[in-house]
């Protein structure tokens, strides 16, 4: 038993160096001026800098980057709730004809990338003026089909006696919506908004085409500037871009940490029940 | 039946349609049709009746950009099934810190695409990178990784791999969490072994979970774009060129809107194709 034991332990300490040490590398090669990083063999312990920092935040908007995905992320995922929710409810608890079929066009465009219809889409975003601005963002952002779709399989699964109960007491749609189903799938809509705000935090074709000022670029497109490899420019350095990409895992780290509980049991129930 | 509830429904329903019509379901509509055209986005475009889909048969670029893709989807989805499900039976038990391994397992799964990329473009360098100094003190290596065409499409998959197995270890975990304590304890009483007890009561009682975490890796696989554009851009040579990279080329590269939307078309009956495949494997009943 005790060997078993101690090789859980082992693998476990094992699977979080696989996940951690990407990280760690990355900011403690960012914390050493240029010449140091390409030094050979790597150090692990060397004097630290905070240079290829203040580089970033001298040079580029980054705080500027950060605070445009703050708004567009926010706003977005607020959009995304306020339109999906009333939605899903008629899709989960009310009889109306068509609904199969408009609930299935929806459902099917979860397997149509948007690489598929980004012709169109800027196109039509040129077409209404929206183009190079934040509502190009979060209008197409609203139209989400993840979150009709789980919201859809929990507001079905409420049992129908809650409703009638309501009914009968003369509650009207739009209360027995606001006061009694809302409340009830909690743990969906927080799912929703967690799903919704790494999704949009993350998002990246569509801004990079979308929008075309460098101020107003959200973090994930002006953070692309930094990438070597393959992509690299003749002033590639790894030291700015490791340190651009550090400062970006501190934001995203924290919301997941905040909202982590409900993360864990949204996916799970989005997964189970959806 | 209850009656018809159509105008509360249209009350609740209308704001989110009339977006999703005009930014979703109307644009994708528009692609099918822009298919059938001869549009180069600077230029008129002109009827090309069916000319754009018999391309596909004959484009080597697209063959290879779908053999990248099956192949990018052998070399992510068995690792991102098995190892997912074998790391949440581990962080399952009874374990100290265990909370804690599963909080940073899924960090990757909530990084900018172009962080993850400039992260693992460190790792991967060639002369400099940490990945072949250690591969180098076990007398491997060095390893070409993004920039030799043998290795630069397994290199991105280990990078979705570390990306989203935290992800689907998590609804591992939720289901092996649902699975009731006393069928285990039955199960030791008849004298089964922890294997046995895995194979015919877990295995059984996760397949809803293994068929949509399969589904959910086929989209995100055979979709995959963002990773590969900001590490390699499909290079080298055509190494990484996938089906939606190689889109993303047509259609916003050389300006070919019209075969652009064809190949969108294609890629999304493949993915269909898979997902049916997948639906039928586990033929789920509920």
């Amino acid at each position: 038993m005790n060997v078993k034991k101690t090789v859980a332990y082992i693998v476990m300490a094992l699977i979080a160096v696989i996940f951690l040490f990407p990280l760690l590398w990355s900011l403690v090669s960012s914390l050493k001026p240029e010449a140091k990083i390409m030094s050979y063999p790597p150090k692990w312990i060397d004097r630290f800098t905070l240079i290829n920092y203040e580089t970033v935040l001298d040079k580029y908007p980054y705080l500027g980057w950060m605070g445009n995905s703050i708004i567009i992320t926010v706003l977005s995922t607020i959009v995304v709730l306020v339109l999906a929710a009333p939605a899903a409810y008629a899709f989960g608890r009310l009889q109306f004809r068509g609904k199969k079929v408009i609930f299935s066009a929806i459902v099917s465009m979860l397997l149509v990338p948007i690489q598929a219809y980004i012709v169109p889409l800027f196109l039509l975003v040129s077409e209404l003026g929206i183009y190079n601005t934040f509502a190009a963002l979060i209008l197409v952002a609203g139209a989400n089909v993840t979150s009709v779709f789980i919201l859809t399989s929990f507001f079905r699964g409420i049992p129908k006696e809650l409703e009638e109960a309501a009914r009968i007491d003369g509650c009207s749609d739009y209360r027995i919506f606001g006061q009694i189903m809302l409340p009830l799938i909690k743990p969906a809509l927080s799912t929703v908004t967690i799903l919704t705000f790494i999704a949009n935090w993350n998002n990246f074709l569509w801004p990079m085409v979308a929008i075309r000022d460098n101020a107003l670029k959200p973090l994930t497109v002006g953070i692309a500037q930094f990438l070597g490899g393959a992509n690299s420019t003749a002033q590639f350095q790894y030291g700015t871009s490791l340190a651009a990409a550090c400062m970006a895992i501190i934001p995203s780290v924290i919301v997941f940490l905040l909202l982590q509980r409900y993360f864990v049991e949204g996916i799970t129930n989005s997964g189970i029940k959806g | 039946m209850a009656k018809s509830q159509w105008k509360v429904a249209a009350v609740f329903l209308l704001p989110y349609l009339l977006v999703f019509l005009v930014f979703r379901f109307g644009p994708t509509i528009a692609g099918l049709f822009i298919g059938v055209l001869d549009w180069n986005i600077v230029g008129e475009a002109s009827f090309a009746g069916l000319d754009n889909f018999r391309k596909l048969f004959v484009d080597p670029y697209f063959t290879v950009s779908l053999k990248n893709t099956l192949l990018f989807l052998l070399f992510t989805l068995p690792p991102l099934v098995v190892f997912s499900l074998l790391i949440a039976v581990l962080l399952n038990q009874r374990l100290r810190l265990r909370n804690a391994v599963r909080t940073v397992s899924i960090i990757p799964y909530v990084l900018i695409p172009a962080v993850v990329g400039i992260i693992w473009n460190w790792l991967y360098e060639n002369n400099f990178g940490i990945i072949n100094y250690y591969l180098k003190a076990i007398g491997l290596g060095p390893v070409e990784w993004l920039t030799s065409e043998k290795w630069a499409l397994i290199s991105i998959a280990i990078v979705t791999v570390w990306s989203y197995l935290g992800y689907n270890m998590i609804l591992y975990l939720a289901g092996l969490q649902d699975i009731p304590g006393d069928l285990y304890e039955a199960a030791r009483i008849d004298g089964a072994t922890g294997v046995q007890a895995f194979l015919h009561i877990t295995l059984p009682l996760l397949k809803p979970i293994t068929s949509m975490i399969v589904t959910l890796t086929l989209i995100n696989t055979i979709q995959i774009f963002d990773q590969i554009f900001v590490m390699t851009n499909g290079g080298p040579g055509t190494a990484t060129l996938t089906l939606v990279q190689y889109l993303y080329g047509v259609a916003f590269q050389n300006y070919d809107l019209g075969y652009g939307s064809v190949l969108g078309l294609a890629t999304v009956l493949i993915l269909i194709v898979f997902v049916r495949i997948q639906s039928r494997l586990f033929r789920l009943d509920d």
